[in-house]
């Protein structure tokens, strides 16, 4: 009994050591802050996954967060007219523990507690529409920088009016993978195997059982049948959020004889999905994945299978589109790796941008007041920041306060200097660095 | 390729993930034969063998498959002292204690190894990565071959222990009739220690063999592997090491076939419905005696 209770002591200081060392964390990106707070400040909540399985990216949006408010403030702070000069902005962080009770019980809090005036960031879909209730009761303006189902903006069981869309939809996710595999990859593939024109493009798709998934399906449907694109869905396999081992549905799909495979997943699940397709089961394809997958960990997690693949992007930590974002996104990068000790994904890229659309349009609305903050996000137009916008500027659209973003498709290949792939942007033409090319040991499906 | 080639493959993926299930579930059968507790924390015990080899391999560059000894010798003292210091004081209360305490655990070593290791995803590669080698229509990865060897090798091992040395004997007597056990002298209290620490070796083994796969692994790892190992038990009939065995190849060739004829989504479920059926025509399991 002695050992016993000594252990729930020690257990006991190591819990509270735990949690002692999670919110001293969180008050260092804000202390500076707070203490020139006392004549007003912005408050802003950062609504992120800084515990449970999504706290890698979690992470990286509230650090990409602090970043962007450290450089606001070292710029003087935000003018807001009813303050009569400027102020300082102040981040405090919602952990929504990658659960739905998690996400509202931060949301209450930031909203009830903690009195702010306007909220950023949002990953998980399935938790962001559960705390939503929360945001459209107290009608607080939130920029959406992380969750890419379109529900998001687009349900009408409750009012999001006060909500707006910062990070491309699953809809765009697929629209563009598609319209990608149908320019390029189509003609590549009938080109090096002299197949006729006429001949459809064999596509499966492999997808995640959730709304992230089954929204990038049907985006990739509905842009075959409304483009009338010569591609045939020749499989579609489905599988549990959080699959390891996809050995089967992939020997589903080889049966099928696939041109092409999309493989509509989290870094999590393809960094294991690619090797075992490539190496247990002889899938020698190409394999395209959304935008969610370029990030550090996914490089190393498919290590040399993930060459001649393809990755739906905005923004990457290895390589930026031509013009003049390049410049913009590799100098966040560096701030963020000399300030972290790593490059920032491209959640923490649209969070650091959600920080700027958040002050600009308080500063625009010239007050904290949360009906006219709402107004001035409906009218936003300001210039891109870090990631490719269309027509380069940031604004929301008029019916689902969704921002229109230039992505792209980059193509894997093998860099021996780091021993991993690294990515190369092929498309579009206006972005592209190189072009797509079909790997030697490509098979395609059936002629 | 032919229907019977791609059947022949789906039987040999569920196969290797047959093998995981199986370490997973003899490790908490044992615990559960002896000790008569339930631990839902096992998991976790996968999750720290996944994280103690994927260091020694970092630190060291050893070959995964040797680290596997390191990483069960580890656990063994983990484990025994957790026994000892947690289920130990609770042995023979409320069944609600053992629930909490281990759900307790769970958070624990959680928090614990997000704080050592962090919280991202990790992996590592095999050296024997890239090898496949021909079986019939199959063309089999090196590595689940080994994985597989190395199963069947572990489970002899722990065959000879329980039948052929007085320890293990002991151990099998404990856990058929505590009482008369101590009656006869056999100190049951080291049985304790000795399974619940055996059987956290096997966990370990277990997420050794998972990364070793090429699979991922973070500090919530564990969880799902865990349900899926009472299950097994269950199916296998509680207490019964062969039981674990059977259940753990049923349940790996039925969730990737059922992943063949009616998708992944019914992958989990499958596993689950075997479950009801054997439980409604044998309440105690496959192998499992009435009187457990």
């Amino acid at each position: 009994m002695r050992y016993a209770v000594l252990f729930l002591a020690v257990m006991l200081i190591a819990t509270a050591l735990i949690t002692g060392c999670t919110q001293q964390q969180a008050a260092v990106g804000t202390s500076h802050q707070q203490a020139a707070a006392s004549n007003g400040e912005i408050k802003i909540g950062v609504v992120a996954s800084l515990t449970g399985p999504a706290s890698n990216v979690g992470k990286n949006m509230w650090q990409s967060a602090s970043l962007a408010a450290d450089e606001i403030n070292a710029d003087g702070g935000v003018y807001v007219k009813s303050f009569n000069g400027n102020v300082p902005v102040m981040l405090i962080q919602g952990d929504d523990e990658s659960t739905r009770e998690g996400g509202q019980k931060a949301v209450t809090k930031l909203i009830t507690d903690d009195k702010v005036d306007i909220v950023v960031g949002g990953y998980s879909s399935a938790v962001t529409s559960a705390y939503e209730q929360t945001i459209a009761e107290h009608k607080i303006p939130f920029v959406v920088t992380g969750a890419s189902s379109p529900i998001i903006t687009h349900r009408d069981d409750i009012d999001t009016s006060t909500v707006f869309h910062h990070c491309p939809t699953t809809d765009a996710y697929g629209q563009y993978t598609t319209l990608f595999i149908d320019q390029t990859v189509r003609p590549a593939i009938n080109a090096k195997f002299s197949f006729p024109e006429t001949r459809p493009l064999r596509l499966a798709v492999i997808y995640q059982d959730s709304p992230f998934g089954k929204g990038v399906l049907t985006a990739v449907q509905d842009t075959i049948a409304q483009n009338n694109l010569n591609i045939e869905v020749v499989a579609e396999q489905s599988y549990k959020m959080g699959e390891s081992d996809f050995r089967t549905p992939l020997t589903v799909i080889k049966a099928a004889d696939p041109d092409v495979v999309y493989a509509v997943a989290f870094p999590n699940e393809v960094g294991q999905m690619l090797p075992q397709a490539r190496r247990d089961v002889g899938l020698n394809t190409i394999f395209a994945v959304p935008e969610n997958n370029d990030a550090p960990e996914y490089y190393k997690a498919i290590g040399k299978y993930g060459e001649g693949s393809v990755i739906e992007s905005r923004f990457s930590p290895y390589t930026a589109p031509a013009g003049s974002i390049d410049t913009a996104q590799n100098t966040f990068k560096e701030d963020y790796k000399a300030k972290y000790g790593n490059y920032p994904d491209m959640m923490g890229a649209s969070t650091y941008e959600g920080v700027y659309i958040a002050v600009q349009a308080i500063e625009n609305a010239g007050t904290t007041d949360k009906a006219a903050v709402k107004q001035a996000l409906d009218t936003i137009n300001m210039p891109q920041i870090i990631e490719a916008m269309k027509d380069g500027t940031i604004s929301f659209s008029k019916d689902h306060r969704e921002s229109q973003f230039d992505l792209w498709i980059e193509q894997l290949s093998i860099d021996q200097a780091a021993g991993e792939c690294r990515p190369h942007i092929v498309w579009p033409d206006n972005l592209k660095v190189t072009e797509f090319v079909l790997p030697d040991w490509y098979q395609p499906g059936n002629t | 390729m032919d229907d019977i080639g791609i059947l022949l493959q789906v039987i040999f993926w569920g196969l290797y993930a047959g093998c995981i299930y199986i370490l997973l579930a003899t490790g908490l059968n044992l615990i559960f034969g002896v000790m008569k507790i339930v631990n839902f924390a096992h998991g976790e015990f996968l999750m720290i063998g996944a994280y103690i080899t994927a260091t020694i391999f970092f630190l060291t560059g050893l070959n995964p498959y040797v680290i596997i000894l390191f990483s069960m010798l580890a656990l063994i003292g983990i484990g025994a002292v957790v026994e000892r210091l947690c289920f130990r004081p609770i042995l023979g209360t409320s069944k609600l204690n053992e629930i909490f305490l281990s759900i307790g655990l769970i958070y624990i070593f959680q928090s614990g190894a997000a704080m050592i290791w962090g919280d991202e995803w990790q992996s590592i590669k095999s050296p024997y990565e890239g090898i496949t080698i021909p079986l019939g229509s199959l063309n089999v990865p090196l590595d689940y071959i080994i994985i597989i060897v190395v199963t069947a090798g572990i489970l002899c091992a722990l065959y000879l222990f329980l039948r052929k040395t007085k320890t293990g004997r002991e151990m099998r007597a404990t856990s058929q009739n505590r009482k008369g056990a101590v009656l006869v002298g056999i100190n049951v209290e080291r049985m304790d220690i000795l399974s619940f620490g055996l059987g956290c070796a096997l966990a370990a083994a277990a997420g050794t063999l998972w990364v070793v796969s090429g699979q991922v692994f973070n500090p919530y790892m564990g969880s799902i592997p865990a349900v899926k190992a009472f299950a097994i038990i269950i199916l296998g009939g509680l207490g019964s090491i062969p039981g674990a065995i059977i259940g753990g190849l049923i349940y790996g060739i039925a969730e990737n076939g059922a992943a063949y004829y009616l998708g992944g989504v019914w992958k989990d479920a499958i596993s689950f419905i075997i479950l009801i059926v054997v439980l409604v025509v044998r309440p105690t399991g496959l192998f499992g005696e009435s009187g457990e």
